[in-house]
């Protein structure tokens, strides 16, 4: 009961500053917004497209890109402002409609698009979609060139007008495309689901390292002392010191997970699962900060260090670049941190709809994490708080 | 000038000296570049090779075209790896396994259906997670059956004009075919090479982590003068004949000496640690001390707002976390949909990393403009900063 009171404290310790506020809750909320914004459902690459004056067939050129699946067209206004976007990398490549373009089909001119790339082999690959759309008009234009040169129209729009008229009942050669394989994560997850996980086991970590200065704060000011010189047993200190680092953790959490699926749309899944990876996590996490508020003496010094530590294990467990794009080896080296099986259980839960038993093996890691960092956080504890 | 100088190689010495300054300005950053950079590392990006399969159940005419002339040309540019394959289903086994991004199909027959003007058909596999190289197979695919269907459908425009059904005179569908198939494409694409003026992953991940500490670095500087002021020793310099302003000055000298430090060792280690490519030094130079003014002049001006240091130090943490997000120090925040790519402009972090790419692809002149922008943060944030500061030393 004691531990309880004295996690409750430091709850509220933490809270008083309004700057924790937006570390613990606000921080990682905006970064699963931008996170989602910018490369949420990613799978489109983004075209700029350069079209002033290129007259209605330059408009239906651009609709023809605009109905291509995966590509994404991005309006620009000017050939220089499409060379600096294309550089900048803003857009994966461009094109520019030149001009006139109208004119020269009609007048059975060659029209020339031109199609920016950088050296880069994404922004080159992506000519081939872009050929395949100008080659799907370039049928039915050439289709009203070639009865207008025959003398069988009197006009080119006359010619387009029956080319057109004549497509749809054409046998014609088809492309026909299926997928195979599974899916990472299916498309029904929404663009903010994957940064809504990662970012919550970063920035768990992450504020549980940073309770490091919390417990050297602690220290330095005598809290434990005087709480020591009541009649209260380290052991129980030492419980509530960890209690209440742990439930710093699980009140972040539940604020995340339901501000992300309230402003988001992000479906957690099964919450008994939810709650168990949440737990043990957390409990690993604040293992990990009291070890290292017990390492060292100056709270700035422990603050950098929980920022290395904390990013570094983030970066390497997956939080910032899924773990299923790491090469095999790294991916191995990847789980020995808590954030790689955490990544992996939230991917089964929220990816793939998985239940608990589906992670038992996530949450077994988990809890060796947990038990070993708690007993050696325990371990520590005790010998600086009583020596 | 001599208080001034005296002031800041002071407070220098004891921030050098009880190492946070030393963490946050070198360690920390240089470590997360390091570890980011061994781990991204290994993940390539933008720069891989399709791999393409094709499966030719065919063997005819029409199919050796495309597998021969439009596949050989296609692999010829290094972009796409094309590999035969002989049966659909173990194709399809590699592209549900990811080893091929995509199949193209070409069933048994395609050569005799085309060569009668039947509906043909090919089919792209493609795999469920690489949407991209997919929708890129099936261009080059949709390619080739265009160019096809333009020149039945050329044949099929002319004779419509007869009302659809007077072929005419036996042959003439050939001869109309032949003449279409000849005729020269509406349009025309031409391949124009852009310059990259973007940062390679190493020099990104070196300059982001540089800049974005380097608006917690410089923190040292300014604040220590709400330090002074309540641990009473500002009173005492004050009453000394030193002016007010050279005892701001001096401040301000420190944060901009710190910051001048440890970019200057950043831009060093990383360059001789794992060859980060900075640019041209004339221009880094330029933008590394814009940053350092601009970081300078809006961490200052917080600190003005603050009772205490530590009051200080969480609001500049606050806004120095929010502008280097939108900076785009993590990952290009400018990828961004609308307002939120325009928002990066209020971020000085983002000038200064769009400054790098664009030195990467470019003259030299090119620094001014994200200079000269990062400057007019320096110059409104520390003039509001300076005049509030001298208030603050009115005890």
């Amino acid at each position: 009961m004691k531990a309880l009171w004295i996690a409750v404290s430091d709850l509220r310790r933490m809270f008083r500053a309004r700057a924790n506020i937006f570390f613990v809750f606000v921080f990682p909320m905006l970064l699963i917004l931008v996170l989602g914004a910018t490369f949420g459902g990613s799978g489109s690459a983004r075209l700029g497209v350069v079209s002033t004056g290129s007259g209605p067939l330059g408009t239906a050129l651009v609709r023809q890109l605009q109905r291509t699946p995966h590509l994404q067209v991005v309006p620009v206004t000017g050939a220089a402002a499409l060379l600096t976007q294309v550089e900048r990398g803003n857009v994966e490549a461009g094109i520019v409609i030149p001009p006139g373009y109208d004119r020269a089909v009609r007048a059975g001119h060659p029209a020339v698009v031109r199609y920016l790339a950088r050296p880069d082999q994404s922004s080159q690959q992506l000519g081939e979609t872009v050929r395949g759309a100008v080659a799907r008009q370039a049928a039915l234009l050439g289709a009203a060139r070639f009865a207008v040169a025959e003398r069988s129209a009197p006009s080119f729009d006359a010619a387009l007008a029956r080319a057109k008229q004549v497509s749809p009942r054409l046998p014609a050669v088809s492309v026909t495309e299926t997928t195979a394989g599974t899916a990472l994560f299916p498309s029904s997850l929404g663009q903010f689901a994957e940064g809504a996980w990662s970012q919550l086991l970063l920035f768990l970590f992450l504020i549980a390292l940073t309770g490091a200065a919390a417990i050297i704060e602690t220290r330095r000011l005598g809290v434990a002392r005087r709480m020591l010189s009541t009649p209260t047993s380290p052991g129980t200190v030492i419980a509530g010191e960890t209690l209440g680092r742990v439930l710093i953790a699980c009140v972040q959490a539940l604020v995340i997970i339901l501000g992300s699926a309230l402003f988001f749309g992000v479906r957690w899944g099964q919450p008994a699962g939810v709650a168990a990876v949440v737990i043990l996590y957390a409990c690993a996490g604040a293992g990990a900060g009291i070890l290292v508020g017990t390492v060292f003496r100056n709270e700035q010094q422990a603050a950098g260090i929980s920022l290395l530590l904390g990013l570094g294990l983030g970066a390497l467990g997956g939080c910032m670049v899924p773990l299923e794009i790491f090469p095999p080896t790294m991916r191995r080296i990847a789980h020995l941190t808590p954030q790689a099986w955490g990544n992996d259980a939230f991917a089964k839960l929220v990816g793939h709809g998985a239940s608990i038993t589906g992670i038992l093996p996530q949450l077994g890691a988990l809890a060796l994490f947990a038990a070993a960092l708690l007993s050696l956080a325990a371990w520590r504890l005790r010998r600086v708080l009583v020596a | 000038m001599r208080a001034t100088l005296l002031i800041c190689a002071k407070d220098l010495k004891t921030r050098l000296r009880d190492r946070s300054a030393v963490l946050i300005g070198i360690v920390v950053p240089l470590g997360l570049a390091l570890i980011f950079n061994s781990i991204f590392g290994g993940i390539s990006g933008n720069s891989k090779a399709i791999a393409l399969g094709v499966v030719n159940a065919d063997r005819g005419a029409a199919s050796a075209r495309f597998v021969s002339g439009v596949l050989g040309a296609v692999g010829r540019t290094g972009l796409i790896a094309i590999h035969v394959e002989p049966t659909a289903a173990r194709a399809r086994a590699l592209a549900a396994a990811g080893t091929l991004d995509a199949v193209i199909i070409i069933p048994a027959g395609f050569s005799a259906r085309v060569a009668s003007q039947r509906p043909a058909e090919m089919q792209v596999i493609g795999n469920v997670d690489a949407p991209i190289s997919t929708e890129i197979a099936r261009s080059i695919a949709g390619s080739y059956a265009a160019g096809l269907n333009r020149v039945r459908l050329s044949v099929a425009t002319v004779l419509a004009a007869g009302g659809g059904h007077a072929a005419g005179p036996p042959g003439r569908i050939q001869a109309l075919a032949a003449r279409a198939a000849a005729a020269a494409a509406p349009v025309a694409m031409a391949d124009v090479s852009a310059n990259s003026r973007q940062l390679d992953q190493k020099s990104f991940f070196a300059a982001g982590m540089a800049v974005f500490f380097l608006f917690f670095t410089v923190q040292f500087g300014v604040t220590s003068l709400l330090e002074e002021r309540n641990d009473g020793t500002l009173a005492r310099l004050v009453a000394a004949p030193i002016s007010r302003v050279s005892i701001i000055a001096g401040k301000l000298l420190t944060s901009f000496m710190l910051g001048l430090i440890s970019m200057f060792v950043l831009v060093v280690a990383t360059t001789v640690l794992f060859h980060a490519s900075w640019g041209n030094p004339v221009g880094v130079t330029v933008l590394v001390v814009s940053a350092i003014l601009a970081a300078t002049g809006i961490m200052a001006l917080i600190a003005t707002f603050a009772k205490n240091s530590e009051q200080a130090a969480n609001w500049q943490s606050v806004v120095a976390v929010i502008l280097g997000l939108l900076g785009g120090t993590f990952f290009p925040v400018s990828l961004a949909p609308g307002i939120l790519s325009r928002l990066t402009y209020a971020a000085p972090q983002a000038w200064f990393m769009r400054g790098l790419g664009d030195l990467r692809g470019g003259s030299l002149s090119v620094v001014w403009v994200p200079a000269l922008a990062m400057l007019g943060f320096a110059a409104v944030t520390s003039g509001i900063a300076l005049t509030r500061l001298r208030h603050m030393t009115e005890v």
